[in-house]
């Protein structure tokens, strides 16, 4: 064996004439690699791979011709974008190739935007520059953004788009339950058109808490909000019990009274068991409070907070002045001042005050509070940033409380601490600090929220959209969100709005709530004595959807006032409501106009004018429509509905002025009063 | 017979462009052998004559012509490099992905002179080891040292100002810390740190100037005082042997008749 060796190297390396010959042979092969390696790349074996499988295909010549050998780019100078993922998948533009299994040549899913516009990694992330597989999609030494899991890409929609769009359910979600949950009190958010994210989770004042619930019940809620209330939005802090009786005592002790907002009532309660509950239905309080029924689903809206276990929670005192005027305790409330009289008053509380569960507050027992507990309690109310959410008297409003998260989407990871066994990335790393924050680190104050995992998705994917990009895109892309406008009503039916909580449901001028019609244009639509009729006794307009508008109870006088100021202000530009009369329309006109309903345009399958055959029941029932909107309105609507509310699934029909005219007679023919003497007769 | 391959030599080294090239002449006798050596422009800074033992690997274990051999490939891929890169923020970060990705070979340019690059250090560390240890350093090669530490320290200025240009994090940062080392100096520190870098952080400006220094001043003044080391060899008495040194004959012939001496007595 030695001697074969040996001889082996004599003959390569005996004399120095062969052993140039021979390392030089070597060295060429070696340099060889290079060329090779580039030769038999990744990109290249994709290409070949891709004309192999569209050879058998029915399309293959379109395909072929399509082909472009060789790296491809798509060169984005103004954003920056130097992707060359077309290289590998080069079907990407291909609607044909939505069949095909094997990536990555597969046509890319139909999307709003064109590929050449703009690339791939503004949306996916990646390595756009690179040309193979793994330096594209992984994280690597020298790339920071590793390519975005696909439950997060709506991320990258936010990015340009900082309003919701119809498209985005989740980063949509993920916003609302930023401002939501309240992640902004402690957290500041810029966004990119300089504004700040503002929380709409209205906490309440905790300066007269003492007033309105028990120690035992604040130590509970403390303890865990979400047995006290599965949609509370308050999250868990994983207090100790002695911490959680020292922050009560320090809240009780702390609570001032207010004036009024306490009442005794001399009314007894009516004995009717059933006056309560169908108290509670009139006045259409589900359509913001919910309440847990005994399947334990919840009923109702989550504009209010639940009340399924409100027994537990408020002094009945409190309650009833509550009820009598909101305002009293908390101005700003959303809950509207219904003016319900002693007698409803004493209906109500009672009803309310049943709800209540007994294992809630049956183990908490709390001895009378020392000094100490209290210097105790009020420390720990400071270190957990109590008062970054809550008013609470002689503490400030920490600033800054939570790190700034205003690029967290391009946070580097190498700033990042993971927990063990995560995978190093971003999203990974965003989603467990909302799923479990302390499990960072024990020292460390966030509290425990209950999201669902889809919630905690949303949420990432609404942090992932708070990158550098966001924030230094070209003002050409950036498409702005609509901003919530500031706009108060003036005067004494500005107070009155205000009083009855209008905005909480309704919008106006680009503010308030999204529950009921935007009433932005509302002095131009309808007529007057119909509006005052509707003030004092409302009604539902659309088959389709429950009544939700309750009766507030307002004197004529406080009717009068704001239909006035309706009629007055909210007028349309585009409409003259005074342009068209309200009736004297000849039977000729009325007579086409009916033909045109029911032939031409087929309203009824959305809309109901007669209630014996039509079926429509999409749109509002336009049987007493004659009574209730102006005639110039309805032909405005008729020739272009998204004009006056743009959004609207009324179709634009591009009736010509005639049809829009006799169309308009006829619904307007349409009146309560008409309807009333057919029943006489 | 047919000729030899060395008689076609013969015959080109006689025709007349050659001769108009090459002035020595033809011929394998000493002188002419010397003056082929010393008429050349490029080879008449090495010695005309080397002694055989000299060239055997034990000798000088070639680190310093290996450490030249590093030097041409860096030069070498380096033109090649320069024609791909553009010393400016951030398309210089994104050249370099570009040789990575796009370039054909580009990856191996940019290897070879990455790894030639750290040869090169460790080799001229070695080549100055060999030399210290086996006392080379000494009268009459001490100025020829000085050379040598002086092309010691542009090789790692070299190493340092080519770092930047990949313009990545480790770049970045390693100049970072690199310019705040030389801001420690008492007094100048700032002003040194200032001029390193073409302003008080790293940015375009020093990524400019060490893009000049690293293609530019550097290589240029490596191969002047490569060419005066060169040129010192052949000057100092060529390449150093313990056995041929002054000394060491004198002390032998010293010990010779010494012993010629004692033998006399």
């Amino acid at each position: 064996m030695k001697e074969k060796l040996r001889s082996l190297w004599q003959k390569l390396f005996g004399d120095s004439v062969r052993a140039f010959g021979v390392v030089s042979f070597i060295f060429l092969v070696s340099l060889a690699v290079a060329p090779a390696k580039n030769y038999f790349s990744e990109w290249r074996h994709y290409q070949h791979g891709y004309l192999r499988m569209i050879r058998n295909r029915s399309d293959a010549n379109t395909l072929q011709r399509h082909f472009r050998g060789g790296i491809q780019q798509i060169w984005l100078p103004e954003l920056d974008v130097v992707d060359r993922c077309t290289s590998c998948h080069v079907g990407l533009k291909e609607a044909t190739l939505a069949d095909v299994a094997v990536q990555p040549f597969r046509t890319h899913p139909v999307i709003p935007h064109k590929l050449d516009q703009f690339g791939c990694t503004i949306c996916h992330r990646g390595q756009g520059a690179a040309t193979t597989v793994a330096e594209a999609h992984n994280s690597t030494l020298a790339w920071e953004q590793p390519i975005l899991p696909a439950r997060y890409i709506e991320s990258s929609c936010g990015e340009c788009h900082r309003g919701p769009l119809p498209g985005t359910p989740v980063l949509n979600q993920g916003r609302n339950l930023l401002s939501r949950y309240g992640c902004v009190h402690c957290h500041t958010v810029k966004l990119p058109d300089g504004s700040t994210m503002k929380a709409t989770d209205d906490p309440p004042s905790l300066s007269h808490i003492a007033d309105k619930t028990t120690r035992e019940w604040i130590f509970a809620w403390l303890k865990d909000p979400q047995a006290y209330a599965s949609t509370a939005t308050m999250p868990n802090f994983k207090l100790t019990d002695d911490d959680t009786r020292d922050i009560s005592a320090f809240l009780i002790a702390n609570s001032a009274p207010l004036p009024g907002d306490t009442i005794a009532l001399s009314t007894k309660a009516s004995s009717d068991a059933t006056a309560g509950p169908s108290l509670y239905g009139e006045s259409f309080c589900a359509s913001c409070h919910a309440v847990q029924n005994a399947a334990g689903n919840l009923v109702g809206g989550d504009v209010g907070p639940e009340l399924t276990r409100v027994g537990n929670k408020v002094k009945p005192e409190w309650l009833q002045a509550w009820l009598r005027n909101p305002r009293t305790y908390d101005p700003p409330t959303g809950m509207p001042h219904y003016r319900f009289n002693d007698a409803q008053i004493a209906t109500l509380s009672p009803f309310l005050l049943a709800k209540t569960d007994s294992d809630l507050l049956a183990n908490v027992h709390l001895d009378a509070a020392t000094p100490e507990q209290i210097a105790h309690g009020k420390r720990l109310v400071s270190d957990y940033g109590c008062a970054s959410c809550h008013e609470i008297a002689g503490i400030k409003k920490p600033e800054a409380f939570a790190p700034e998260l205003s690029h967290i989407g391009s946070k580097p990871i190498t700033q990042l601490i993971f927990l063990p066994g995560m995978p190093h990335t971003l999203p990974d790393y965003i989603a467990g600090k909302i799923k479990q924050p302390r499990a960072f680190s024990p020292g460390l104050k966030m509290p425990q929220y209950s999201f669902t995992p889809a919630q905690i998705d949303a949420l990432t994917t609404a942090l992932l959209s708070l990158n550098d990009r966001s924030n230094t895109l070209p003002p050409s892309l950036a498409v702005a969100a609509i901003p919530e406008s500031d706009y108060e009503p003036a005067g004494k039916a500005g107070k009155l709005m205000s009083d009855l909580a209008c905005f909480s449901c309704h919008r106006i001028n680009g503010h308030g709530g999204d529950m009921a019609p935007d009433l932005t244009w509302e002095g131009s639509s309808v007529q007057r004595e119909w509006l005052v009729r509707f003030l004092k006794n409302p009604g539902t307009l659309r088959p389709s959807l429950i009544r939700r508008m309750p009766r507030f109870n307002l004197t004529d006088s406080e009717a009068n006032e704001l239909t006035d100021y309706i009629m007055t202000v909210y007028q349309s530009p585009a409409v003259d409501r005074d342009s068209m009369p309200l009736s004297g329309y000849s039977p000729g006109q009325v007579e086409l106009g009916k033909q045109l309903f029911y032939g031409k345009y087929a309203c009824q399958g959305c809309h109901i004018v007669n209630g014996n055959h039509d079926k429509g029941y999409i749109g509002p029932t336009l049987t007493q429509v004659g009574s209730r909107l102006t005639a110039a309105w309805i032909y405005q609507w008729m020739k272009d509905p998204q004009a006056l509310r743009p959004g609207t699934t009324e179709p634009n029909r591009a009736m010509s002025d005639e049809d829009a005219r006799v169309l308009t007679a006829f619904l307007m023919m349409q009146k309560s009063g008409a309807k009333q003497e057919v029943a006489k007769k | 017979m047919a000729k030899t391959i060395d008689q076609y030599f013969d015959d080109l080294r006689d025709t007349r462009v050659w001769r108009s090239i090459f002035r020595s002449g033809t011929g394998s006798s000493t002188l002419k052998r010397a003056l082929a050596i010393q008429q050349n422009v490029f080879l008449h800074l090495f010695s005309t004559k080397v002694r055989t033992r000299m060239l055997s690997l034990s000798a000088t274990w070639y680190l310093g012509t290996l450490t030249l051999g590093t030097f041409v490939i860096l030069v070498a891929t380096g033109i090649p490099l320069m024609f791909y890169y553009h010393p400016s923020v951030p398309q210089a970060y994104a050249d370099t992905k570009d040789l990575q990705f796009v370039v054909s070979s580009g990856l191996f340019l940019r290897n070879l002179h990455r790894w030639s690059a750290h040869a090169m250090v460790f080799l001229v560390f070695a080549h100055m080891f060999k030399v210290f240890y086996r006392g080379a350093y000494r009268a009459p090669r001490e100025f020829n040292w000085v050379i040598g530490v002086i092309l010691l320290l542009i090789t790692l200025l070299l190493s340092y100002t080519g770092y930047l240009l990949p313009w990545d994090q480790l770049a970045y940062w390693a100049i970072t810390v690199g310019s705040n080392i030389a801001s420690a100096v008492p007094l100048i520190g700032d002003k040194i740190h200032f001029l390193l870098l073409g302003g008080n952080a790293v940015n375009a400006n020093a990524l400019l100037r060490f893009y000049v220094l690293h293609c530019m001043i550097l290589p240029l003044a490596a191969m002047f005082f490569v060419a005066v080391h060169f040129w010192r060899i052949r000057k100092d008495g060529g390449l150093y042997s313990h056995a041929s040194e002054p000394a060491t004959l004198r002390a032998q012939t010293a010990g010779d008749s010494a012993a010629a001496a004692k033998e006399a007595q």
